[in-house]
């Protein structure tokens, strides 16, 4: 995992304190949104569809100290909304920065260049910029023209600066996996730290309710991306998570894993469902009735998700639940390029891209055109 | 704009749960998970007459993507958006979180006191059809007209 050591011991001596301690359910990472409101609409995002008047709300820099101090997980992810369109997020960070919090701030980088004066560089900020494939695909998926070119401008601008810089990629029915693997060779070579990546989660307020992918087809996609991978490739990630996506691992959701705190307080039970909100951290963890989520439970909302949000906990939780899960991980951390040669196959089946489909010229059947989305 | 009667409102609402429910059976077999067939109940004053409405009515309330006003039983009127609800046993253990249009103070309202319910904001989740997406993106790709671009909604 590319992380400083610092990080990395940090993290893992939280853990394994969670593990002496007896503690069932712990946090891993703080999902803080300090605001909904973003200057992308995404067509998969489910997150931004409110009022005005929720969306002119935000937290305050003493509001989310007061989350990340209840919750007290070492990490903290700063989503949204567009977290630079916050106007404190500049003293939201410092307060975290010097509270010694590993600051993930999730950004489409849209405003990175034009904001990055207002943050220095540490070990503590990592920026992770939204970046859903190579240009075509980035600007289709975040229904933006020049989405990517700016996204580019933004890394490009923050790495020169001596930022931490890594990369997330959300990948919806219909992603081609070659070009995946090639926009990681193009973020590698624009000098991120790692990348990371993540199923979409079916919103269902989201516009696009046609591409969602299902387990099976998750495990399919990310096992011909990630199977006989490149050594220049490095990922923000837990390997047993990557291992989870590409099937070769198989864990149960831990919802409690990455809580969300937001505007309308602690959200119930993940980052991705909405089923009310605690006004503590405690009562979050006391309150929800966690048996009733997690693809396991039979829960028809969470029955296609393997969001890192749920399942990249269980996988770090796998790691420090004794020798076996910590040979897992040194097995997935050793395990090289993961060769396979019938994923090397799967590369050259045709695929059809959603965003080189061009259904104005498309003559056939409502019954075909289903069948080439879902190609 | 049509609003669906309270029996139409609840088919429909029925079908998406079922199209789902049926993907869930295998769920790691799925190839590609069915989305949710949404309908517009913006402008939608359900019928509160039996307890069942009452709690149908705010759980759609609950899930609805734009400002609802409540009237409560004391004549009072809030607007504003629900962001949480919890349900008991009966009407009066049973609430409502709402955040007004108007204030930052969180109200909690029991549905023994709601008198009526009204979706009066506008459901921000509604129009923002993924076909026309598509068709604003070929349309700019093709005779490059128009701009390849959606925008965020404006905060009026």
């Amino acid at each position: 995992m590319p992380v400083p050591i610092s990080q990395g011991w940090t993290v893992a001596t939280y853990l394994l304190k969670q593990k002496l301690a007896g503690r069932k359910r712990y946090p891993f990472v703080l999902m803080l949104e300090p605001l909904f409101r973003c200057n992308l609409a995404c067509a998969g995002c489910g997150k931004i569809q409110y009022p005005a008047h929720i969306l002119k709300k935000e937290l305050t820099p003493e509001e989310c100290f007061k989350a990340v101090e209840e919750c007290g997980t070492p990490m903290v992810s700063i989503p949204g909304g567009e977290p630079l369109m916050h106007s404190q997020i500049d003293k939201i960070v410092e307060g975290l920065v010097e509270r010694k919090k590993y600051i993930y701030l999730c950004t489409n980088a849209l405003l990175l260049k034009e904001k990055l004066h207002l943050f220095k560089p540490s070990k503590y900020l990592t920026f992770s910029v939204h970046v859903d494939g190579q240009r075509d695909h980035h600007d289709f998926s975040v229904c933006r023209e020049g989405g990517y070119d700016q996204a580019v401008e933004g890394i490009k601008a923050a790495v020169k600066a001596g930022f931490r810089v890594t990369t997330n990629t959300t990948l919806f029915d219909g992603a081609d996996p070659n070009s995946v693997r090639a926009h990681f060779d193009e973020m590698m070579e624009l000098g991120v730290e790692g990348m990371m990546l993540s199923p979409g989660y079916s919103y269902d307020k989201a516009p696009d309710q046609k591409h969602f992918l299902g387990r099976a087809r998750t495990r399919r996609l990310f096992r011909s991306i990630l199977s006989n991978r490149k050594k220049s490739w490095k990922f923000n990630q837990s390997t047993l998570f990557l291992e989870f996506l590409m099937g070769k691992q198989h864990y149960k959701c831990t919802p409690w894993g990455m809580p969300t705190y937001n505007v309308f307080g602690w959200q119930k039970p993940c980052y991705l469902l909405q089923d009310g909100y605690a006004d503590s951290f405690q009562e979050l963890m006391d309150s929800t009735e966690w048996q009733n989520y997690g693809t396991e439970s039979g829960n028809p909302q969470c029955a296609n998700c393997m969001v890192h949000s749920g399942y990249e906990a269980s996988a770090v939780d796998h790691t420090f639940s004794g020798l076996g899960g910590l040979w897992a991980t040194i097995k997935s951390m050793v395990a090289g390029s993961y060769e396979d040669a019938d994923a090397l196959q799967m590369l050259n089946e045709p695929v059809k891209p959603v965003h080189a489909f061009n259904p104005l010229v498309q003559i056939s059947s409502t019954e075909s055109a289903m069948e080439e989305t879902r190609a | 704009m049509s609003i669906p009667s309270h029996s139409d409102h609840h088919s429909e609402r029925r079908i998406a749960s079922q199209l789902t429910a049926n993907a869930a059976l295998d769920p790691e077999q799925l190839e590609v998970a069915a989305g949710t067939a949404r309908q517009n109940v913006e402008g939608w004053v359900p019928d509160l007459a039996t307890d069942a409405d009452i709690r149908s009515a705010l759980e759609e309330a609950f899930e609805y993507r734009g400002d609802v006003t409540i009237t409560r039983k004391d004549g009072a009127k809030f607007e504003g958006y629900i962001f949480d609800r919890s349900t008991g046993d009966s009407l009066a253990t049973s609430y409502v979180r709402l955040l007004p249009k108007d204030s930052n103070n969180r109200l909690k309202i029991s549905y023994a006191e709601i008198a009526a319910l009204a979706f009066t904001g506008r459901d921000t989740a509604a129009g923002k059809s993924y076909e026309a997406w598509v068709k604003k993106y070929w349309t700019k790709k093709t005779t490059g007209e128009g701009e390849a671009s959606i925008q965020p909604d404006a905060l009026e």
